[in-house]
């Protein structure tokens, strides 16, 4: 599909809570069709970026293209499947419900999902093996199926980019090798998926591309010529801490706290 | 005097009440269900309070300005409780946002202040303009029995207004009520949601306080919701229910103000009143609600007992048949012997004999008591089960000596899927750790 062609283009994007920067300076290009891993400690920025890259935070300074557009005017080719644990899940929907809402964004105002709709949702269920849990209550599902709703969901969008924030976190291991062999078949038909990840070595298996973040961009690029012992290092090391910490000073300085 | 039940929708005295009441109910059920799965019920009892003193210098103000004719103070006190609700509204909302404060204070602070205002200058006028301050003081329990029909034709148009925002932006809600940044991410303004779930919620309010006041509104906007929940898994459901239970207990209300007392001075009592309006309709609507908490078919107290009562029972019936299974091929007990060995009384003995050969797992054959070849099988299976649980345990580290206990649950809760994986990760044992035989699966 878009394979050549740039699929995201960050240049220079620093984003602040209060005062504090979250992310700083960050610039980047990964090209279409990849497995990309975004790295990084806690704290460091990871699912700000990705809120970023979707115009949800409000950004200082800097620039995302999506295929060399604005986000705004790509809106329905990326998908987003957010933290697991952002939701309510004692909310009175369904699984199939859930699902269901990754066509809402193609809907316009005042339309009303159709047949081929909700054939379209069966079938995501299906792919992601919790058709049989389908009528079921959000509350009764485990922490696995719940993430593969997240899944399901996005993939009904039918979207060229999909980011995942922590798809693995609190998943059996059953739930995460069917993920990764969903996302592999994605990638497959040339989808370009950005996935927050925390278990470092797990890494180069999954992932062909990776993005280190620690508050600054550490490094971007194939897994093979990036990620080794030094940028970890300079990722997850004494260096970041420090910067983290300069940065809770700054806060409670300016906000005039302490 | 005996009101019969249709005359609450026909008689001109009764009927404005009634139907009034009833939209109101309407409406602000279809709201609480809202504030109630955004979790934040507790917003309508700020608001509702925070529209007193919209009602009280509403009241004060409109006469010096047009004719204190009963519409045009209704209308009047209509829009200053909904523009007081809507400051109130803005100042939490700065209060959350702005200066960090958590919601439930804001809430509070916002509550005490706003009412504590409007009694302030209530108590002020009480003595200046004696008149607007009785018409004012229904506001705070209602008083629904003095509603008119041009209080009717208002509050439906309100309540249409609310159903169709409902309605035409029922997916917009759901979606982001249920997940924020989702929606967000698919271009959901959910600042603007919030806005519009806030503005429903403070029209509710405005429509509802007349008839049951401010102190009682919180109440009427969250049971039932809470006796919806009890019902369904679905905010489509969700929202026919409680508007249900809304308007039933709208009726019920006036119905039990005028019919209670009617009952009482038909039983001889001295009840010479006509019990409030509001109260009736609130106490109705928690009635139902306790019912939905207690009798609801799936979540309710009564229906989690049963279940409790109907597994208890399953595993004394088990524990039956493996003893009987222990004791050997085609072994006969008598009755005597069985009452001995069972820790029951001999009354529950028969009982369950009785039932065990009615359900085809035992026979009687000369007064003697044997397992039938079905029961024969079930009893192999549950004794399979408890020893297959005993090897796991001993597999996962426990000591042999203290797994019994837990596989005497187990044997009983073990679904076949799990009997399954459990048979693939053990390799199919023959043995469990005392030693003693595991049946076989019968294929």
């Amino acid at each position: 599909m878009k394979n050549n062609e740039c699929a995201l283009k960050v240049e220079q994007l620093t984003v602040n809570y209060d005062k504090t920067p979250v992310l700083w300076d960050i610039s980047f290009e990964v090209p279409g069709g990849k497995l990309v891993g975004i790295i990084g400690p806690n704290g460091a920025g990871k699912s700000t970026l990705l809120k970023s890259l979707l115009d949800m935070t409000p950004q200082l300074s800097g620039k995302v293209e999506f295929f060399g557009e604005p986000f705004k005017k790509v809106r329905r080719k990326v998908a987003y499947v957010p933290q697991r644990s952002s939701v309510d899940w004692d909310f009175p929907v369904t699984a199939f419900d859930v699902v269901l809402m990754g066509r809402f964004g193609k809907l316009g105002l005042l339309k009303w999902p159709v047949a081929a709709d909700r054939e379209a949702a069966r079938h995501a269920l299906e792919m992601v093996g919790m058709l049989p849990f389908a009528e079921r209550q959000i509350s009764q599902l485990s922490g696995g199926q719940q993430q593969r709703l997240f899944i399901a969901r996005a993939l009904l969008q039918d979207a060229d980019i999909y980011l995942m924030d922590e798809p693995f976190s609190g998943v059996d291991m059953a739930t995460e090798q069917a993920i990764i062999a969903l996302m592999d078949a994605l990638k497959a038909k040339g989808k370009t998926l950005f996935v927050v990840h925390h278990d470092l070595s797990s890494v180069d298996r999954y992932f062909d591309w990776v993005i280190m973040l620690n508050t600054c961009l550490i490094a971007c690029g194939p897994v093979a010529e990036v990620f080794h012992a030094e940028s970890i290092m300079r990722a997850f090391g004494k260096e970041g801490i420090l910067l983290g910490e300069a940065a809770k000073l700054t806060q409670t300085k300016t906000s005039g706290i302490n | 005097m005996n009101t019969a039940f249709l005359d609450f929708f026909i008689d001109p005295v009764l009927r404005a009440p009634t139907i009034g009441s009833m939209l109101m109910c309407l409406a602000a059920s279809f709201v609480g269900v809202l504030a109630f799965v955004r979790r934040r019920s507790l917003l309508g009892e700020a608001l509702s309070h925070c529209a007193y003193p919209g009602v009280v210098i509403s009241a004060l103000i409109t006469p010096l300005f047009f004719s204190a004719s009963e519409e045009a103070l209704a209308l009047a006190v209509l829009i200053g409780a909904f523009c007081s609700g809507v400051i109130g509204l803005w100042v939490i909302d700065k209060l959350e946002h702005r200066f960090r404060v958590s919601d439930d204070a804001a809430l509070c602070f916002v509550l005490a202040i706003f009412f504590g205002v409007g009694v302030l200058v209530a108590s002020r006028i009480q003595i200046t303009h004696a008149l607007i301050y009785r018409k004012i003081q229904v506001f705070i329990y209602g008083q629904a029995a003095t509603m008119t029909d041009s209080h009717v034709y208002m509050y439906s148009g309100l309540v249409l207004l609310s159903a169709t925002i409902l309605f035409c932006f029922y997916r917009e809600i759901q979606v982001s009520f249920f997940d924020r940044q989702f929606a967000k991410s698919i271009g959901i303004r959910t600042r603007l949601v919030d806005r519009v779930l806030f503005f429903l919620l403070v029209l509710a309010i405005v429509i509802g306080i007349r008839s049951v006041g401010v102190v009682l509104m919180a109440g009427m906007l969250i049971s039932p919701a809470v006796a919806a929940r009890q019902f369904t898994h679905s905010l489509k459901w969700m929202f026919c229910i409680a508007g249900l239970v809304g308007a039933v207990s709208g009726f019920l209300g006036n119905f039990f103000s005028i019919a209670l007392p009617e009952w009482g001075k038909k039983a001889g009592f001295d009840w010479d009143f006509i019990l409030p309006t509001g109260p009736m309709i609130l106490l109705s609507s928690v009635t139902i609600c306790f019912f939905a908490l207690f009798f609801a078919p799936d979540r309710g107290l009564l229906s989690r007992f049963c279940r409790i009562v109907k597994f208890r029972d399953r595993c004394i019936l088990e524990n039956v048949l493996k003893s009987m299974w222990r004791k050997g091929e085609g072994a006969k007990v008598s009755f005597k012997e069985f009452a001995s060995w069972a820790s029951y009384s001999q009354f529950f003995t028969f009982f369950l004999l009785l039932r065990l050969r009615r359900q085809g797992w035992m026979e009687k054959k000369q007064n003697l008591f044997c397992l039938t070849s079905d029961g024969r099988l079930r009893a192999a299976h549950i004794v399979r089960l408890h020893r297959l649980w005993e090897v796991y345990l001993v597999h996962m580290g426990q000591k042999a000596e203290k797994v019994h206990r837990s596989a005497e649950e187990m044997e009983h809760i073990i679904t076949p899927e799990l009997e399954k994986e459990l048979t693939d990760l053990l390799k199919d044992p023959r043995q469990d750790p005392h030693h003693q035989p595991i049946p076989r699966k019968e294929v």
